[in-house]
């Protein structure tokens, strides 16, 4: 069999790389890889290869004779034609999908976990700092288990009564009101959200709901309720201490590593 | 089992010609330990195959507490704490009623169908579906638990009776036209419409075995189905009804003519429409009607559980062969109403894109809005503020739009199974119900994709721009300002909207028309090429949606698609001809190096 040419090589070298990058890569963590990434490392490949081909005068000559012979070469005479037809009809095509593309709205750049403020508050009532504040009935957990059982089930049945249509019956933001809410509720079976989070935090989440967000978090946008205006104190508690009951997650908590 | 002895006994000479046993005894041993075995794998497949759930067990009341039971209630009875909101209702499993089953009428479901609706959900409801969440096994589990809540099914000696859905008529157009004349003949038309939009006319009036209020299925919305929008899964909701729901069995006197074959059920007809009856008329009719009652007792006993005879149970065979018949015919009816898949919402780059058109607007019934695409915008209840809608009764609102260098003029369409104009009153507020549209938009656009946006239900700093349509005044839009979802005003200065409305087969359509610029400052200014914040709510009057009780969408983006620049036939021909002349020159160029080189 002929031996490739060093031109043919370097050109199999590219495509391969892009589709392995593409779809080998992109198939397995079944995400497809962003724009950006795909061409940094493109163009890594292609240093490489200019990194080659010129560190012998040899093998630059080489590389270069089938581009050489395409151009002249009496022989090449169908392919040139082939080539010249094409290059300009790929560019007149890309050109005029570029040009003629729709506009598309800008993205927007919503922080899904804004910083909460310093102070926790239900209405206008200040409960602690936010760094410092508990749920007063987790201690039941450890002290009473009975009296810890009536405030999860009370905390259910909060749930089920008022959050239930966009979070889910499962707690994994899939209720059935979800699909259709930009954004998407949250989802507390992802191990990233319960762990991550005080329940003090979760408390200002639920009290102050989506027009209680900071700008970074696109207030304008969430369908969350502002529920101190339909639940006490204690059923808002009640309803951090179910989340975490049915998900088996435990809230982050400070000041217990020693 | 057939196939396996068989296969057992081919077995078992071959292998007594191979080994060749002298010994009788000997045979006789192996023969057992052969049959032991295959009795043995048959048994494992058996197993492996089981439709059954297991016993119910501890693990099984224990899911079923976790995961069921704040809707469906501790003792099975519909009745947790999530029920008083929701409608459907969840299913109380204490009667025995159940809607979706793969078996005839007037029987308990099978395991399996009690499995696959835990397992899939029942779209259009609050039934999310439990595969993710739970196991299988703890799904099979669940099943043998919910089966404690009714005795009927400990009681039962035989399997239940399945729905056969052999001598499936495939689907095509001559069925679906056949289907059609059975959708008015057998009176499906009276609860679900004209065109199947669940607006019969006596949608409005229908209860449950529970006596709620239950709406029948709009047939073009597929994706609600309870039970899935297979022609199968159709055909089964025919023969075997929808337990506990005023979606009757088709057998014995809830099926029109039954007994009859169907040239005799076109000849009745006829004689039922005469002005006057000839004496032999008057006795052929007689004779078709006791040809019927007869069909239908033989339909009773069967299903009082008496054994037929022979010459019934042909009667009764006869009689479902064409109830079968048509059933297939009318359900490829009904899968002909619906789309295939549930239409996109407009998220991402999918936005609502408004037309230029040179000239005069299309009118509401102008042909030209065919060759617009519409955009879908999926409604839900809003349940932020009280009082609330947790069960919404409008699925989406589809819209499309049309604008010139003046105006720009949209078509809004939705689906609503009743026409509603305020005759009846709200109990607590004494507002007239009545049916209505918002369309809200930001009065100022934010600049960028940082810049705040109204809140979408109002709240925020920023007011929003209202388009509010009442079916009550179907040909007038009142513009209001609002900052807040109970702070609406309407505005001083009314601009001035062209409105039309129709209702026509439980849809209506809204067409309003204005001017892209007023002189309004608390009006929305438009100009082509800038993305706006749109939103909807829709007020079904007859489900009770008043004030703040409605369906609602978030924000959505809506532009005056710009003309495209006739840049785009000048470059691209621009940039081929250059890469052309590069080439060119670049060999030219090769060619006199390779002459110097020669010639050096």
């Amino acid at each position: 069999m002929k031996r490739l040419s060093l031109f043919t090589t370097c050109l199999i070298i590219l495509v391969g790389s892009w589709v392995f990058l593409e779809f080998v890569v992109g198939g397995l963590i079944s995400v497809p890889i962003p724009g950006s990434v795909v061409a940094m490392y493109m163009g890594l490949v292609i240093i490489a290869i200019l990194v080659h081909i010129s560190v012998e005068d040899s093998l630059f000559q080489e590389f270069l004779r089938p581009i050489h012979e395409t151009l002249v070469d009496d022989r090449r005479r169908l392919r040139r034609r082939v080539i010249a037809v094409l290059i300009p009809i790929f560019l007149l095509g890309y050109t005029y999908s570029i040009i003629a593309q729709r506009a598309n709205p800008p993205g927007s750049p919503r922080d899904a976990h804004p910083s909460p403020p310093l102070e926790l508050t239900y209405k206008d009532e200040v409960i602690g700092t936010m760094q410092d504040v508990v749920n007063p009935f987790r201690h039941y957990e450890k002290d009473d288990p009975e009296a810890f059982k009536a405030h999860v089930e009370n905390g259910r049945r909060v749930y089920h009564q008022n959050c239930f249509p966009c979070h889910g019956d499962h707690l994994d933001g899939q209720g059935h009101f979800a699909p259709y809410l930009q954004p998407l509720p949250a989802n507390f079976q992802d191990p990233g959200i319960i762990p991550n989070f005080q329940e003090s935090f979760f408390f200002w989440r639920i009290a102050k709901g989506g027009p209680g967000l900071p700008a970074a978090g696109t207030p304008w946008d969430s369908a969350m309720p502002v529920w101190e205006d339909h639940l006490t104190k204690e059923e808002i508690w009640d309803v951090i201490l179910f989340l975490s009951d049915y998900t088996g997650y435990q809230f982050r908590t400070f000041g217990e590593a020693h | 089992m057939i196939f396996c002895l068989t296969q057992s006994v081919k077995l078992h000479g071959w292998l007594d010609n191979v080994l060749y046993f002298r010994s009788a005894n000997l045979r006789c041993r192996f023969a057992a330990v052969v049959l032991f075995l295959i009795l043995g794998v048959f048994s494992m497949l058996t197993v492996a195959d089981a439709q059954n759930a297991p016993e119910a067990s501890e693990k099984g009341k224990e899911v079923y507490e976790q995961s069921c039971a704040h809707c469906h209630g501790t003792e099975g009875r519909g009745d947790g704490a999530a029920a008083e909101n929701l409608l459907p209702q969840p299913r109380d499993f204490t009667r025995g009623l159940y809607k979706i089953r793969s078996t005839e009428s007037g029987e308990l479901p099978t395991d399996q169908d009690l499995f696959d609706i835990i397992t899939e959900g029942m779209p259009g409801s609050s039934m999310p579906g439990w595969e993710t969440a739970l196991s299988a096994n703890e799904r099979w589990e669940v099943v043998a638990y919910i089966k404690t809540f009714h005795s009927g099914f400990k009681e039962r000696e035989a399997p239940p009776r399945e729905i056969s859905l052999e001598g499936k008529i495939p689907f095509s157009e001559e069925s679906v036209e056949i289907g059609k004349g059975l959708y008015t003949e057998l009176g499906c038309i009276e609860c679900h419409g004209n065109v199947g939009r669940g607006d019969g006319t006596s949608a409005p009036t229908l209860t449950d075995a529970w006596n709620f209020q239950t709406w029948p299925a709009n047939l073009t919305q597929g994706w609600t189905y309870r039970g899935g929008a297979d022609t199968e899964d159709i055909f089964k909701r025919f023969i075997g009804g929808i337990a506990g729901s005023p979606m009757p069995a088709f057998e014995g006197d809830s099926f029109l003519h039954f007994g009859l074959t169907s040239e005799e059920s076109k000849r009745l007809t006829e004689l039922e429409n005469m002005d006057e009856m000839t004496e032999a008329d008057e006795e052929a009719s007689n004779q078709f009607y006791e040809k019927m009652d007869e069909a239908v007792n033989v339909a009773l006993t069967r299903a009082e559980g008496t054994e037929l005879t022979a010459a019934e149970q042909r009667m009764y065979d006869d009689a479902m062969k064409i109830v079968y018949e048509k059933s297939w015919h009318l359900a490829n009816y009904v899968k002909s109403l619906m789309p295939e898949e549930r239409p996109e919402p407009a998220i991402g780059n999918n936005v609502l894109r408004s037309q230029y058109v040179q000239g005069g607007l299309p009118t509401i019934d102008d042909a030209a809005w065919e060759t617009s695409e519409a955009r879908y915008f999926p409604l839900v209840g809003q349940i932020i503020v009280e009082p609330r809608q947790f069960n919404p009764t409008i699925d989406a609102i589809s819209v499309k739009s049309f604008y010139n260098d003046t105006e720009v003029v949209f078509l809004f369409t939705w689906d609503d199974r009743t026409y509603t104009t305020g005759d009846e009153t709200d109990e607590t507020t004494g507002k007239p119900l009545e049916d209505a549209l918002a369309v809200q938009f930001p009065v100022k656009v934010p600049q960028g994709p940082t810049a705040p946006k109204p809140y979408f239900l109002g709240g925020g700093r920023l007011p929003v721009y209202l388009w509010h349509w009442k079916a009550s005044a179907p040909e007038q839009v009142t513009e209001l300002t609002a900052k807040g979802i109970n702070a609406a005003e309407v505005q001083e200065v009314q601009a001035d909207l062209q409105v039309k409305s129709t209702y026509t087969d439980g849809q209506y359509q809204l067409w309003v028309k204005r001017a892209l610029k007023t002189e309004d400052k608390k009006d929305l200014q438009l100009e082509s090429g800038v993305f706006v914040p749109i939103a909807f709510s829709a007020w079904d009057g007859s489900n009770g949606d008043i004030d703040t009780k409605r369906t609602i969408t978030s924000w959505y983006t809506f532009v005056l698609e710009p003309v495209p620049s006739s840049r785009r036939f000048v470059y691209p021909p621009l940039i081929a001809l250059l890469s052309f002349g590069l080439l060119i020159g670049l060999r030219a160029a090769v060619q006199r190096k390779n002459l110097e080189k020669l010639s050096t």
